[in-house]
Formats: structure tokens, sequence, C-alpha cells
């Protein structure tokens, strides 16, 4: 399956991605590439294999559901510069 | 003799036994740095600029200096991922791994060079630059963990950390001369690991002796409550065992592999290895992995740029990083952002996991790579039903000359064949010395895997390896 131009511009767009007109046809070359050698897994029979996780532990790797406070929020808030207050404060959400 | 020679068993050793001082070991090991870093380009971010402090002079490093990836949370102090989206980011906490060395005596000597986000094998993709091989300044290190590899090569430091997603330890580690393990997947914290295919990615130490890399592993191989993946119930010995054997152990080459082409060196040192490995009593035999030899280099791709796709989602100029203060809207300032901040192989990437994991495509590629990881798995268990290690390369040839990289970007992945599927079946796996070539002078590694949980194992055939192979040298470092 090959894919336009105006396809992978789309999805770069969905990632929230502009590409330079180099960039884009880099990417183009990449993806198309990369979903022909995808297309090697039409040659197995996956219709009854398990889609893979490392299901060995003994126990449910949850830990117990216990509020632990984190010390250091003044070196979180230290680190940005859309503070106000205690919140981020971001651009407009809503478009026109 | 100059301190910074020293590995860290011996480094260690000496500081408790009062021969030197902590402080005259990290002003040895500033020295070398100091006097190889304009040619190598290891570091990011250096940190030894204060009097060395250890949190436990009586732990198991006393006072030694390290240096860790710089994918590595270090609180207060900047941690890059080799990328400009993080500018001069210093997160509020550390990483568990640090956290451990740290609280084994371990000084901090900086943060060194990676390619961006991990994504690469030449340590030339990062935004600060290239860093060379210490044994041969014209060439890569390997990557991504290149400054890691490459800062224990040129005697900077005798241990340090880097992480693991595809071969980012065993190859710079091959690369450069030293010896690196990754270890299986839960054996040691992710916490604070900056994250690329986090079903992939694990953190391991890179050093100049198979003792050092089992001191360091029985530190950082802890429960860990803040990463779900980390073990439980395994307690694993990482004791150094002088009369560790192994006779009578099958060790397996790789049916499919043998119909590769490698570079002479190294598959004279697949021959060389093997010997001794039968001098020692070990018994050569063949696994067929049909599935890995095939499909793991798809399979792995397809995986790990998903997780990155999504991992990478959170980079938006909001909280940490890059910003900028004039956007009109939200969408805007992502834009922006995230275009300026990723390089070019890290926006491949995202474009390409995106473009896997939108509805229309998920089961033809995402669904179907998990399905070829459980057959890749399950190849491994039944394989290692019938060996205890397997014996392969790292890499089919040795490190290129920076800027030889091919353009063909599928290309360079396919000799990432021999480490990828050790990280899809979450084995563990050691990058060992074998010796240097004798017309380049290039150190060449090779590969030790086995079934999960075998690290310490493995460590052991490593140490019998590493006695009739010998040990690295420290290289030149440009400096002659």
């Amino acid at each position: 399956m090959k894919l336009s131009r105006e396809e992978v511009n789309d999805i770069a767009l969905e990632s929230r991605l502009l590409l330079t007109e180099k960039e884009l046809d880099g990417a183009v070359k990449y993806i198309n590439n990369f979903l022909d050698i995808l297309d090697s897994f039409k040659e197995l029979d996956l219709t009854n294999v398990e889609p893979f996780s490392f299901a060995e532990a003994l126990e449910c790797p949850l830990r117990e559901d216990k509020v632990k406070a984190f010390t250091n929020t003044q070196g979180i808030f230290n680190e940005s510069e859309h503070v106000d207050g205690s919140y981020f404060k971001v651009p407009r959400i809503m478009e026109d | 003799m100059e301190l910074y020679k020293l590995d860290l068993y011996e480094a260690s050793k000496g500081i408790k036994d009062r021969k030197f001082s902590a402080q005259e070991l990290f002003e040895s090991c500033r020295e070398r740095i100091d006097s190889c870093e304009g040619k190598i380009n290891a570091f990011i971010t250096r940190t030894d600029n204060a009097e060395p402090i250890t949190e436990n002079p009586y732990g198991i490093f006393a006072g030694v200096p390290t240096v860790l990836k710089d994918n590595l949370c270090t609180n207060g102090i900047r941690t890059t991922a080799a990328s400009r989206i993080l500018g001069n980011w210093k997160p509020p906490y550390d990483a568990t791994a640090w956290k451990y060395l740290r609280e084994a005596g371990a000084v901090l000597m900086g943060k060194v060079n990676m390619d961006e986000f991990a994504m690469g094998n030449t340590c030339g993709n990062s935004a600060f630059g290239p860093t060379h091989n210490p044994n041969d300044i014209s060439r890569i290190p390997g990557g991504s963990s290149g400054g890691s590899a490459a800062a224990v090569s040129a005697g900077y430091v005798p241990f340090s950390l880097g992480s693991d997603t595809g071969g980012s330890i065993r190859q710079p580690a091959s690369y450069c001369g030293v010896y690196g393990m990754k270890p299986t997947y839960g054996m040691v914290s992710r916490y604070g690991l900056i994250s690329y295919g986090s079903s992939l990615d694990q953190i391991g130490p890179f050093a100049r002796t198979i003792r050092d890399i089992q001191l360091v592993m029985s530190v950082l191989a802890q429960y860990d409550p803040m990463d779900s993946s980390c073990f439980r119930e395994k307690n694993p010995d990482f004791t150094h065992h002088e009369d560790a054997s192994i006779k009578g152990k099958r060790i397996a080459l790789v049916k499919e592999f043998q119909n590769f082409t490698l570079d002479a060196p190294i598959a004279e040192a697949m021959k060389k290895t093997q010997k001794v490995l039968e001098e020692n009593g070990a018994i050569i035999t063949e696994v067929s992995l049909p599935v890995v030899s095939k499909y793991a280099v798809a399979c792995y791709y397809a995986l790990a740029m998903s997780e990155a796709h999504t991992n990478l989602e959170r980079y938006d100029g909001v909280r940490y990083g890059y910003t900028v203060n004039d956007a009109a809207g939200i969408k805007e300032m992502f834009e922006r952002v995230r275009s300026y901040g990723f390089g070019s192989e890290v926006k491949s990437r995202i474009i390409a996991g995106t473009c896997l994991t939108e509805p229309s495509r998920c089961d033809e590629y995402y669904v179907a790579a998990t399905k070829v990881r459980t057959l890749i798995a399950q190849e491994f268990i039944r394989a290692f039903g019938e060996c205890d290690f397997i014996l392969q390369p790292v890499t089919p040839s040795l490190p290129h000359k920076i800027g030889e990289e091919d353009e063909d970007a599928m290309k360079g992945y396919e000799t990432d064949l021999y480490t990828l599927p050790v990280n899809l079946a979450g084995l563990p796996g050691l990058s060992f010395f074998t010796g240097y070539d004798d017309s380049t002078k290039l150190p060449v590694g090779l590969q030790l895997i086995g079934p999960r949980w075998s690290d310490s194992e493995i460590l052991n055939a490593g140490m019998i390896l590493e006695r009739h192979l010998g040990s690295p040298k420290i290289a030149d470092g440009g400096v002659k």
C-alpha cells in the first residue's frame, strides 16, 4: 500500500508536525519503504496467535492504592514558562 | 599509574583501602576528560566542576565516578535526551537506576551523548553533534548509547549507564571495545528513563571488565514499585564467582544467520570464541530461528515506532522544555514547538507510528506486529529448550566512518538484526570484547544471549571468555 504526499502530510498534521517540503519528501519515501517491508507479515498465518504480552508474573503487578505525596512540585513549576499560580496556562483551545 | 586507568573494582577497593582518595580518582578522571573531550564529544552536560560528594563512602562504589546517558532523569541536572525539544529541562526527580547508584556511593561526572530519544545507532543523530569513537576518532562509536560507551572506552570513568531498546547498549559496547549488558526486561527499573519504546526499553551498564558489570548489576537489579514491569519474585545473584564453569553448557549458533555475510574480523572472532568455549567444556550446537531471522526487523520497527509516537505525544511545550510564547492558539503552539524541537529521524518515526496505529491500518500493521512478536518470543523459548545460550555477532561489520551513513534508512536498520530480537523477547544479552582487528586495530565484539532471567549465568560465561580472550584496553581517545 503506497501513501501519497497528501496522506503523509495529513498524518504529520495529526501528529502536530509541520514538515518542510524536503522533510515531507523524506517522510513519504521512509513510510512507503517501511510499509512495503511490513507487508511481509501477510506471509504468516496469524489467525490463532495472541498479541504479545509479558504474561509471566505470578501476581498482578499492582502496588497498593495509597496516596503518596510528590514533594518537589516547585521543581515541576520551575521548568515551565506557562505557570499561573498552581496551574499551567495554555493559549486558546477553541478555534474560530 | 594514573588512577583513571583503574577499573571499578580496583578503584573502589583502592579508596576503601585508603591507597588513594575519591578526590584523587575524581581529579584523575577529570584530567583525562579534559585531554580527550575536544576530540570525542561524549558529554552533553558536565557536572565535574564541583568537589565530588559521595552519599556513601562505604558503599559498593565508594566515591567512584560515573556518567549517565542523557535520557536518565537526574534531579536538578539538565536532561535532554539529545533533543532540542527538552531544551534545558531539569527533572524534579531521579531515575531509580541513578538513585540506586548514588545510594551505593557513585559520583556523577556528567550526562552523555546519544541519538535523539535513543532513535539511531550512530550517536550522530544528536542535537549536540556527533560523538567520536575513542579507538579511531574518524569513526562512529555506535548508538544510541554512544556517549556512555565512549566514556568508558576512553577512560573517562570506569563504568556508565545506557539504555537498550533494540541494541543501544550492545552495539556501541562492541564498537568501542567495552562490555555492555542489556538485562532481562523487568530486571532493572525503568522509572525515570525517558521513554522511547516502553515494552522494549531497558537500562544497563558499560564497563571494562565482567566483574565490574556484575558489580553494577548487583546494585541495579532491585525491585522498584514505581515500575510495574519490574520483577518481584526473582532473586538475582550477581556475585563474582572465580570458579564459575561452562562445562557441559550447550551454546548454539543460529542456523539461519549463517547464510548472512559478516566482515572478516567478525567471522574470525566467531570462530575464535567457539574454540575458547569448546576448550572450556561447552558444547557448540545449532538452533533454528526462522521467524526471527525473517520478520524481526519489520516487527521491531512497527512496534518501536508505534510506541514512540504515543510516548512522544507529551512534548508540547506546556510543562517543560522548548516553548513559544506568542502562539494564537494551542494547536499552533504544539505544531511550532514539535516542528522545531524534534529532529528529522524522530519526526519520521512519529509519523510512521501514527500511520501504523490509525484505526484503518491498526489491525493490518500494529496488531499483526504484536502477534509476530508472540511467534518470535515462542521461537526463543523453544530454542532455549535445546541450548543454554546463543552466540552471535552484534553487528555484521565494524564501525563505519562518521558521515558514511546509508541513505536508505531501512538498509541501516537491517544491520540491527542481531540485536533487535533480544528486546522483542525481553531477553538478556551481553556484548563482549574478543580482541582487536589486526588491520584496523578496532575492537571486535560479539554477543551472548540467554533465556529470560539468565543474566548472571551469561555473566559467568562472559567471565570465562574474558579470561581467555583478554580484557579491553583503554582507547587512546585521539590523544597519542
